[in-house]
């Protein structure tokens, strides 16, 4: 699993002043499941997951995810952002293990 | 023998008790643990419900919010499913947070999702676990508190959830 941590960001190919646009992300992270044993009983560690996921546009943050383990594994999350003007939209990452993980798409007029 | 049998009893017994306190209080009893879960602790989603909205009223919402998920999920590792909510996202009417709860899984809250007027729309998608056919709801908070929800029943073939 050396991939852990590989963001994809995801925009239309062309978009408009003013457009609301839907963005598509991907990281792959094993968003590690509870685990328990014979008898049932949780077996105490610290699992590795991603807790939250923040995205910010012209330097403000817009959307802001909060996840939990019952979010699948290589998670994938979508949101719609309002394109005003062009400049960086950045999503980053954060799990457990202390690991932030960031990918950014450039917003471009056409 | 006798020691390690009282033992094997005593830990199943002590199991039960923690299963029994995280039910009562809504928050699991090892304290190391319930901070690190604040959102995604083990609970009945009745105690989850409770425990981030403390009791307000939940108000049907199925006429805004449009919740889109497969009625039957052959993988319940892996659920695509969508909320998208009809507001006008205007600094003084907006959708401030989207919650997506499934009822079964052992950790009912799957995600919050804070949403700014920026967005320009009130619209999340995500790819969930669901542990066994059961309801998931898209709970939404504007930003006056008012809270709506929706809920659609999914079967689910194949549980993903493990723990």
């Amino acid at each position: 699993m050396s991939d852990i941590g590989k963001v994809r960001v995801r925009i239309p190919s062309s978009i408009k002043a003013g457009d609301v646009v839907r963005v598509r992300t991907l990281v792959l992270h094993p968003m590690e499941r509870i685990e328990r044993d014979a008898q049932g009983k949780i077996i105490d560690r610290k699992y590795n997951y991603i807790t939250k996921m923040t995205v910010t546009y012209l330097g403000k943050t817009v959307v802001l995810f909060d996840t939990t383990q019952s979010v699948s594994e290589n998670p994938f999350f979508s949101f719609a952002v309002k394109a005003t003007d062009p400049g960086q939209l950045k999503v980053t990452f954060t799990d457990t293990a202390g690991g932030r993980y960031e990918g950014t798409a450039e917003i471009k007029f056409s | 023998m006798g020691d390690d049998h009282r033992m094997t009893r005593r830990s199943v017994l002590g199991a039960l008790g923690v299963l029994g306190a995280s039910a009562a209080t809504g928050a699991l009893a090892v304290p190391d643990r319930a901070t690190a879960q604040a959102l995604g602790a083990q609970e009945t989603v009745d105690a989850g419900l409770k425990r981030v909205f403390g009791g307000r009223p939940i108000k049907d919402g199925g006429g805004l919010i449009k919740l889109d998920i497969p009625l039957i999920a052959e993988n319940g590792a892996v659920v695509p499913v969508s909320v998208e909510v009809n507001s006008p996202m205007t600094p003084a009417n907006y959708v401030k947070h989207i919650y997506i709860v499934a009822d079964k899984n052992r950790i009912p809250i799957v995600t919050r999702v804070a949403l700014a007027p920026e967005a320009g729309q009130a619209y999340v998608g995500a790819n969930i676990r669901l542990g066994e056919t059961t309801d998931v709801r898209a709970i939404v908070e504007q930003s006056d508190g008012t809270l709506l929800q929706a809920k659609r029943e999914v079967k689910v073939t194949v549980g993903g959830c493990g723990g």
